[in-house]
């Protein structure tokens, strides 16, 4: 009797164990099979490195640097242990410490943490020396962005980060995924498709401390295309060397081609700041009230004052108002309608090339006044004012030239003759960016060209020629254009001339300088030019916020063309 | 068949699984140790079997006649070990003897029974009555007990709970089984209830962190309760056909800790799924079946309550291992007869086989 009991609590036991299995393989099979994989199968991934951004000599002005992280694999505690004391020696933190990091960063079992970021290459080749040692303990590499002339050339550049959802939303079809590190700003957003590197990623088992033990995938990283600019790096150095903290922007260009050689915008930030993911420089960065974000070159807009008379001498010359002979003149102010209009000097008689070197306010209201408001207009836009340059870069502005139909149907006002006088010296309402300015002085350059303003020289090295063609005609007779030009050559080369300060440079400069009133404080002051004069190779635009005078900005193309000289670009 | 033959082939089919298993738990492991432990498993079994043979052939009845010296014997050995502990600080489970670690521990579950199955078989003299019916509470309880007590309290202390609970069990199962009065048993049940809980002070720290651990693997799942959980997980990620010979990952690549012993049932269900798992469990079943209906039939005392309990120990070894691998009974330091690796384990089991062979063929004799 007490025999069958027993046997029979035995029998009644082995079916338990029977029944826990079919609950343990079967009805939760699913489960035990995903937490077994999890165990021994890792994603490594394999970041390829970002495309490298080069000058137009191919120099480096941003590449990659590679990030070495500790990543250790959870084990049981007496094995991390003596894992982390072993760490401890090697990285210089203390055990406690890399508990508390350990502990932060842990989520489940079979998950890796990151403990430590970017050891440097000395620590990471004596931990993997190390390695036999250190159970369960990856050196994980990452290619950072690297920015070897720390804030040269950011606006150009812009800088990287964490996609977000705007941007997300837009670039999901083209395969981007959340947290993945994207362009912002610059040519690092208008060209991310190119840079971007793909991840690759190897699938491999590992044991139970995470050693490897067989590959069971493979997939290559692909690095990003490299992408060379126009920018060439000597003249950029220069520009931002020369410069002396104020705000503004300088752009250099090719007059020929449409080349950026140059192009800087003040105040400046070091790109290198989103890399460390230093959360407190960067808002500081955004929330800074002169904007060091803002790429002032091509998105910020101001009166374009003086160096907008060129445009008004090529309309009154076109047109037939005015010829090389015609002589107005100066008195120290021109009384339009009730209003009286001031000249900054009394010039007493000029002509065009004297008005021009002079910057004759009363020259040009007189100009401006035969002219008209809507021819001046349509010629403003002949030299590319009021409209998007085309450069590859996001988020440029297209600046605003006004016109009497314009001012009737927003402003519901009628167009005054003063307003005239104001837009014909390039104030009222007539904004522009830098980078207009000096595509616009480029037409004089080239005589008669409108080019468009271009970064990329080539992309995985193959050049590219799209913006290239596009250089159109701005249907402005030749001879025109050198009696103008005469005329900023005598604001040069003349001794009462408004940039006289860049006569004795040893290049013969051409150029017209601005001081454009602003409501907001201090005049703005422009420089815009080109050199040599006979053979134009470079044509530039200085622009000083609040910089008080036009003479103020020419000083500043001078450092910048004596440089030049001096380390022989030109 | 005869019963000999059918028990034979279940210990051997066992035993080749659990040799494959081994192998496939150490393919993957480097190192001097890992390189011999197959074929070393190999050569215990070839020598369990001839051993099996060998006790199947020998008149168990010689046992009866030195059953004190055997036992005398292994008290010894065990506390040879239990000094030899204390000298060198640490747990200490085995005799190095010349070419294997001997662990006296097994053997001392198999005397236990013998010394247990003759203890009340005992008749007295003037009529061939059992003693044991008539037992007072000294002789039922408490003698027995004490001789069984100094084994188990040496077990216990080397420390090895699960064979030190293996011995005890035996001891409850064959107390039941003899012919003792059931308010003895009872009476033991109620004084075992009020001992548990002062037994807990006696265990030690990790020990009652397996415990503790039991209840809830979670607690310390890098600690105590990895083992337990890496275990299930092997088990359970088997599915229903098991990942196939050599490509469980989860012994492969060490996630499972004692894979070539404690938890060899884990290796082996991972690889050979429910299916080989069922049909394990079914072969350690079938050979305790196989016992018991040997022990109905045999009419001799002795040899009734000796294959008693020696099937109910294999019995009670493979499920409460089998349940802990399962998450089901708490990890104690406790072999899968026949399959885990170990010769002691092994010899000591074929040898109760043969034993238990060895009744079911003489058993006609009385």
């Amino acid at each position: 009797m007490r025999i069958r009991i027993l046997f029979f609590t035995v029998a009644v036991i082995f079916i338990f164990l029977a029944i826990s299995l079919v609950n343990l393989t079967l009805l939760q099979g699913e489960k035990f099979r995903d937490l077994s994989n999890k165990n021994c199968i890792r994603l490594i991934p394999q970041g390829g490195s970002r495309g490298k951004i080069l000058d137009t000599g191919g120099q480096l002005i941003a590449g990659s640097a590679i990030s070495y992280d500790v990543v250790v694999l959870p084990q049981d505690r007496q094995s991390l242990n003596k894992t982390f004391s072993r760490l401890a020696i090697t990285l210089g933190i203390s055990q406690e410490e890399l508990w508390q990091k350990f502990r932060r960063g842990y989520s489940e079992p079979s998950v890796p943490v990151a403990l430590v970021k970017n050891i440097g290459l000395e620590k990471a080749v004596a931990l993997e020396e190390r390695k036999l040692d250190l159970e369960g303990v990856v050196i994980q590499s990452e290619a950072l962005r690297y920015y070897p002339h720390a804030s040269l050339a950011c606006h150009v550049l812009g800088y990287l980060g964490e996609i977000d959802r705007w941007r997300l939303t837009k670039l999901a079809d083209y395969g981007y995924k959340t947290k993945d590190i994207v362009g912002m700003g610059g040519i690092e957003e208008k060209y991310d498709y190119y840079l971007r590197q793909e991840d690759g990623g190897l699938s491999v088992e590992v044991d139970h401390q995470g050693r490897f033990s067989r590959v069971l995938g493979f997939r290559p990283a692909q690095s990003g295309k490299d992408v060379q600019l126009t920018i060439d790096l000597r003249i950029q150095k220069i520009v931002e060397q020369v410069w002396e903290g104020q705000t503004g922007a300088v752009v250099i260009m090719d007059p020929e081609t449409g080349e950026v050689l140059a192009m800087s915008s003040f105040p400046n930030f070091d790109p290198g700041l989103f890399v460390k993911k230093n959360r407190n420089s960067i808002s500081d960065l955004f929330s800074d009230p002169a904007s060091p974000s803002l790429n002032r070159a091509i998105a910020g807009l101001y009166p374009p004052g003086s160096v907008f008379k060129p445009v008004l001498a090529a309309a009154g010359l076109e047109t037939g108002k005015i010829n090389t002979l015609t002589t107005y003149y100066c008195p120290g102010s021109l009384k339009v309608g009730r209003r009286e209009f001031k000249c900054w000097d009394t010039h007493q008689d000029q002509n065009l090339v004297q008005a021009l070197a002079h910057s004759c306010d009363v020259f040009f209201y007189k100009t401006g006044l035969s002219v008209g408001p809507q021819v001046l207009h349509d010629y403003a836009l002949r030299f590319g004012l009021a409209r998007p340059t085309g450069i590859e870069l996001p988020y440029e502005e297209q600046g605003f030239i006004p016109n009497p139909i314009w001012k009737k149907i927003y402003r519901f006002q009628k167009w005054y003759d003063g307003d005239t006088a104001n837009f014909a010296i390039g104030q009222g309402e007539v904004l522009t960016t830098p980078l207009q300015i000096c595509r616009m002085m480029a037409v004089f350059a080239n005589r008669g060209k409108l080019v468009t303003p271009y970064l990329i020289k080539a992309i995985g090295g193959q050049e590219v020629w799209a913006n290239h063609r596009r250089i159109s005609p701005a249907h402005i007779k030749n001879s025109y254009i050198n009696s103008i030009n005469q005329g900023m050559r005598g604001a040069v080369a003349e001794q009462k001339g408004t940039a006289s300060v860049l006569a004795n440079l040893g290049i013969s400069v051409a150029g017209k300088t601005g001081t454009a009133q602003n409501p907001r404080g201090l005049s703005h002051g422009w420089f815009t030019g080109f050199a040599p004069y006979e053979k134009p190779k470079y044509v530039i635009c200085v622009f000083i916020e609040h910089g008080e005078h036009g003479y103020s900005a020419a000083v500043v193309v001078k450092k910048i063309f004596a440089a030049m000289m001096e380390q022989g670009v030109f | 068949m005869s019963t000999t033959l059918r028990i034979l082939i279940a210990a051997v089919l066992i035993a080749v699984i659990g040799i494959l298993s081994i192998y496939s738990s150490v393919s993957r492991k480097e190192g001097e140790v890992w390189e011999t432990i197959c074929l070393r498993q190999i050569i215990w079994v070839a020598l369990g079997i001839v051993l099996f043979w060998f006790f199947s052939k020998f008149n168990y009845r010689w046992l009866w006649d030195w059953t004190y010296f055997i036992y005398a014997i292994v008290v010894f050995l065990l506390f040879l070990v239990f000094v030899l502990g204390i000298v060198r600080l640490g747990a200490q489970r085995w005799l190095k003897l010349a070419w294997f670690n001997f662990q006296p521990s097994e053997t001392a579950k198999l005397i236990t029974i013998i010394f247990l199955a003759k203890y009340f078989s005992m008749k007295s003299v003037d009529d061939v009555a059992l003693k044991a019916s008539k037992f007072g509470l000294w002789r039922a309880l408490v003698l027995p007990f004490i001789f069984v007590a100094i084994p188990m309290f040496l077990i216990i202390e080397q420390p090895d709970l699960g064979s030190g609970a293996i011995v005890f069990m035996i001891f409850f199962i064959m107390l039941y089984l003899s012919n003792v009065k059931l308010r003895f048993i009872i009476i033991f049940l109620v004084v075992l209830g009020f001992l548990i809980p002062l037994g807990w002070n006696f265990l030690r720290d990790y020990q009652r962190d397996r415990i503790m651990v039991f209840l809830n693997p979670n607690i310390d799942p890098l600690g105590a309760g990895y083992t337990v959980i890496q275990s299930k997980i092997a088990i359970g990620s088997g599915g229903f056909f098991g990942k196939g010979w050599l490509a469980g990952t989860q012994s492969q690549l060490k996630f499972l800790p004692e894979s070539h012993t404690d938890f060899i049932f884990a290796t082996f269900s991972e690889e050979r799924g429910f299916l080989g798992a069922l049909i394990l469990i079914g072969l350690y079943f079938f050979i305790v079946q196989q016992g018991v209906r040997i022990a109905e039939k045999t009419s001799d005392h002795y040899g009734k309550l000796l294959a008693l309990g020696i099937s109910l120990m294999l019995g009670m070894q493979s499920c409460v291992n089998i349940a802990m691998n399962m998450g089901l009974a708490p990890v104690v330091g406790l072999p899968l007869p026949l399959m885990s690796y170990g010769g002691s384990s092994v010899i000591v089991t074929f040898i109760a086989l043969g034993i238990l062979a060895n009744i079911s063929k003489t058993r006609a004799v009385f």
